[in-house]
């Protein structure tokens, strides 16, 4: 099943992915001030909360990753050699 | 010296000797790392002239002259691993920015129309060429392992340099710098960009709340964030995060504009046009490397020209 994470350290508190989520899988909790993952099973994997938030806080696992079609290949095939 | 410990080569290329210091900036974490390792080449250190047989290669700083070419390709034969450590051997470091400028015109700055250089000639002996580019490292020899970072935090070093002599993957999260970053970001009501000498920014709200313009977002954090810590802005300095590099239509200026408009009142065509107006300044970090030069939206020739139209 996916899973969605959040790094709690990590938030910042923007609510940015509250904004971008286009199936309302986050809310806020206003006494620590960070973003929860509060309905997971609505995530259907659009990563748009992954790509917005600034911390680079929200993982994924257990998604099906869509074949992309264009990326920087010269970074690609270095990507794992980095710290 | 044990035959059993890891044999090191350090080299400098072109850069400023802080990732050879912040190797110091162990502390007596160094200690533990010298029960394993030895030394064998190390500009600061030793008085090696040659490039002896080693285990681990370090290589600091690009390649901007002829003898950073050679020293990289000997460090290449002789070390089993090479490390490209730091920004300027990652990504071609800040005086990547000198690919805006012709060679001659960088020779004829320094050297004839610098204020506090007295002799009026190019000098042409005892050093070696300036190449025409910066070059990362790994355009010019293979790379085994990029530590980025304008230096890499002491925790990063030593956790990559552990992982190596234990021969398992190192554990470092690629979240960028407002993981590390105490101020809270908010929605506001900031109409207009300040610049970084402008007003007096909050202590406790993130830089893009208050309409200043900071890389946090879009840098990996390989610093645990002292700058926006201690109220300054950051610039990007361990070079751009790993979605904008695999991702040819993200972009710094993008990213940035993207988040700031959601969370002022400010405008993302306008936060995107003030970056490109200073992408000089923005983009320095990491401008010399394919992975940002080629990007389709990386137009910094016209960004330039743009302003010098003006």
């Amino acid at each position: 099943m996916l899973e969605m994470t959040i790094h709690e350290k990590a938030c910042r508190g923007c609510q940015l992915c509250l904004d971008v989520c286009p199936t309302k899988c986050f809310t806020f909790n206003e006494e620590t001030g960070k973003a929860v993952v509060a309905e997971v099973g609505n995530c259907i994997a659009c990563l748009s909360c992954s790509y917005i938030c600034p911390s680079g806080a929200i993982s994924h696992a257990n998604h099906h990753e869509v074949q992309n079609f264009y990326r920087n290949i010269h970074f690609s095939q270095r990507m794992e050699k980095f710290l | 010296m044990s035959g059993d410990k890891i044999r090191l080569n350090t080299e400098w290329l072109c850069d400023c000797g802080g990732c050879h210091v912040a190797l110091v900036d162990l502390h007596e974490k160094i200690l533990g790392v010298l029960e394993s390792v030895e030394i064998l080449k190390c500009p600061v250190l030793t008085d090696e002239k040659l490039y002896p047989e080693a285990d681990i290669g370090i290589l600091t700083g690009s390649i901007r002259t002829e003898h950073d070419r050679h020293a990289a390709e000997e460090m290449r034969k002789k070390c089993k691993t090479i490390i490209a450590f730091g920004t300027c051997a990652v990504y071609g470091g800040l005086h990547g920015a000198g690919l805006a400028h012709s060679r001659e015109e960088i020779m004829d700055c320094v050297y004839r129309q610098s204020p506090t250089t007295k002799t009026d000639f190019l000098p042409d002996s005892e050093i070696t060429g300036l190449e025409k580019l910066v070059t990362p490292v790994d355009e010019v020899i293979d790379v085994d392992l990029y530590l980025p970072g304008c230096p890499p935090h002491a925790q990063f070093i030593f956790e990559g340099l552990s992982a190596l002599i234990e021969n398992r993957q190192p554990r470092a999260r690629q979240e960028t710098v407002c993981a590390a970053c105490r101020r809270t970001m908010k929605k506001t009501e900031v109409t207009e960009i300040k610049a970084s000498h402008e007003g007096m920014p909050d202590d406790d709200t993130c830089f893009l709340s208050q309409g200043y313009i900071c890389l946090g977002s879009v840098t990996l954090d390989r610093c645990l964030a002292p700058c926006p810590n201690h109220g300054v802005m950051c610039s990007g300095c361990a070079g751009p995060t790993m979605q904008i590099l695999t991702e040819p239509t993200h972009d710094i200026r993008t990213e940035i504009s993207e988040r700031m408009s959601r969370l002022t009142k400010i405008d993302a065509q306008t936060i995107k046009t003030h970056i490109e107006k200073s992408a000089k300044t923005h983009y320095a970090y990491a401008m010399a490397t394919k992975m940002i030069g080629n990007k389709p939206t990386f137009l910094i020739n016209k960004w330039i020209a743009e302003v010098e139209a003006q």
